[in-house]
């Protein structure tokens, strides 16, 4: 009588902690969680540029203003960390979204390092020709017609 | 009564076009970074020029104006010279919900065979009309103003044959109506007691 | 016979389910037109435009803020945008009118109204408004009026509605006009 519970329990005792190491373990999370990976490096290249403005609030509104040509929708700007956050639904299906988030550093004397990062469908935009063209533009706002 | 009828045609046709849209060719993000036929067309209607070195005044009255047309400000950043306001209001519509209950309708017809082949189409609920501005110096003592309406619209629930449609459908819209960016720069003129010039 | 009222019968439901699904959607006015909604009510306007603005006999703008923002704190608005220069102050709050008394919802909390729309992450987020119907949001301007005077305008929306009745914004005001009253006896608070 004593000795049924005790069998019983040894019999059990696998399937219970089967049952509960399948229910309660979360993912361990990888090492380089938060590492960036080579893509990413290769990535950054292709994001940055350097113009030649001195003034670096000139170059803030010259972004926002090359953005707003794209027909992107400011959401975000802020002055004393030189950021600008916008984004839009590309046409012409609706389900998809770009956002870009452009940070303005000064580099140097009479430089700004400008950095884009594209965000396609929640994947950076790893296509060098979206950086080209969105610098193309960024190029014309700076310096032509403006002061 | 014409304007609503061609309303109802318009939700149909949209519609179709969205799915069909749906299943056509992905975008391309390389032509979104790229300045459009239409890009300066759209900033002559969106820009006006005013002179004056004051930019707070010009922010100052924006808001004021945007105030008066029923915006809530939501973002202000003075230095960058952007401000943005959010108006929340229902985007519901009696063309919608008349196709909406006509579609139902003619669905429920075959249940008489057995099969589910009800459809609801979920229609538009909500909606947040969004004002973006940003000033910039065009010259020693000139401004330009630069506003962008859009708005965004949620829709309802549906459901099609046993699948249900989870409500929260978004879209984005920019709002296109050359009249409200007229009125809005009338009033920003009225304001700042100045002219407001194209560009 | 049977099978036509069974069909009339199922008419009549599809007509009014299709009509309002749901008691949420109900509270949603509806128009002919959405985009209708662009414009603020004209006739509305003219009889709420004196309540929303009040002239204050004093020309410190920082002080008047200040007021104005120790009146949120009153009221228990979150203050979201703080322009000094422009003279803004933004802020929302809710008014807690539809927690159940009862329990425990969910939906109640997860409502996330700033959620930056075009950088949600699901094709069909949530819907940010879908369960909760209690949100205000105030946005007070002061602006310069002549050398002695401001002018101080509140705007609220209640939900989906500008609120166009003359007496919360005398409220208003009123809670304003003692924020000042103990800025200028200068009072910590």
């Amino acid at each position: 009588m004593s000795t049924e519970p005790r069998l019983l329990r040894s019999r059990m005792l696998p399937f219970v902690l089967l049952l509960l190491t399948g229910c309660v373990s979360p993912p361990e999370p990888p090492e380089n969680l938060l590492a960036p990976s080579e893509e990413q490096m290769r990535l950054r290249n292709m994001q940055t540029r350097t113009f030649d403005v001195s003034d670096r609030d000139q170059a803030i509104r010259a972004v926002i203003a090359a953005l707003q040509d794209l027909g992107f929708i400011i959401e975000r700007a802020n002055e004393p960390l030189g950021l600008v956050t916008a984004a839009r639904f590309a046409e012409p299906r609706w389900v998809d979204v770009v956002g870009v988030t452009v940070t303005v550093r000064p580099q140097g004397a009479g430089q700004m390092m400008i950095r884009a990062n594209a965000i396609f469908n929640n994947e950076p935009i790893t296509d060098a020709q979206v950086y080209q063209n969105f610098f193309a533009t960024l190029e014309r706002s700076l310096f032509v017609g403006r002061n | 009564m014409k304007r609503q009828g061609r309303r109802v045609g318009a939700v149909a046709v949209s519609s179709i076009g969205l799915l069909l849209a749906a299943c056509s060719t992905p975008t391309n993000p390389a032509q979104l970074f790229q300045l459009s036929s239409d890009s300066a067309a759209r900033r002559a209607s969106e820009t006006r020029r005013f002179e004056t070195p004051d930019e707070a005044e010009l922010l100052s009255a924006s808001a004021a104006v945007l105030q008066d047309l029923g915006f809530q400000v939501t973002e202000s950043v003075r230095e960058l010279g952007f401000l943005r306001a959010a108006k929340e209001r229902s985007a519901r519509e009696r063309g919608q919900e008349i196709w909406r209950s006509v579609i139902f309708t003619i669905s429920t017809l075959g249940l008489v065979t057995g099969s589910n082949t009800l459809i609801l189409v979920p229609v538009d609920l909500h909606q947040q009309i969004n004002a973006s501005l940003v000033t910039r110096r065009a010259d020693t003592d000139a401004y330009e103003v630069r506003i962008l309406f859009y708005r965004v619209v949620w829709q309802t629930d549906g459901i099609s044959g046993d699948q249900a449609i989870p409500p929260g459908q978004q879209r984005l819209e920019r709002i296109q109506d050359p009249v409200l960016y007229q009125q809005f720069f009338a009033r920003l003129s009225k304001a700042v007691f100045l002219e407001a010039h194209k560009i | 016979m049977g099978t036509l009222r069974a069909r009339l019968g199922v008419l009549m439901l599809g007509l009014l389910a299709s009509a309002c699904s749901s008691p949420y959607m109900g509270r949603h006015e509806t128009q002919w037109n959405s985009l209708s909604q662009l414009w603020s009510a004209e006739q509305s306007q003219v009889k709420v435009r004196n309540a929303q603005s009040r002239v204050f006999d004093s020309s410190d703008r920082r002080r008047t803020l200040e007021a104005v923002v120790a009146t949120f704190q009153d009221l228990g608005f979150q203050v979201e945008v703080l322009d000094e220069a422009l003279g803004i102050v933004s802020g929302k709050k809710f008014t807690g009118m539809e927690l159940p008394d009862t329990g425990f919802d969910p939906t109640y909390v997860l409502y996330d109204p700033e959620g930056l729309v075009v950088l949600s992450k699901a094709y069909r987020t949530w819907g940010p408004f879908w369960h909760r119907s209690d949100l205000v949001r105030l946005t007070v301007t002061v602006r310069t009026r002549n050398d002695k005077q401001l002018v101080v305008r509140a705007s609220a929306q209640f939900h989906l509605q500008p609120v166009e009745n003359p007496e919360p914004y005398q409220q208003f005001f009123r809670t304003l006009e003692q924020a000042m009253f103990t800025e200028r006896m200068g009072v910590n608070r």
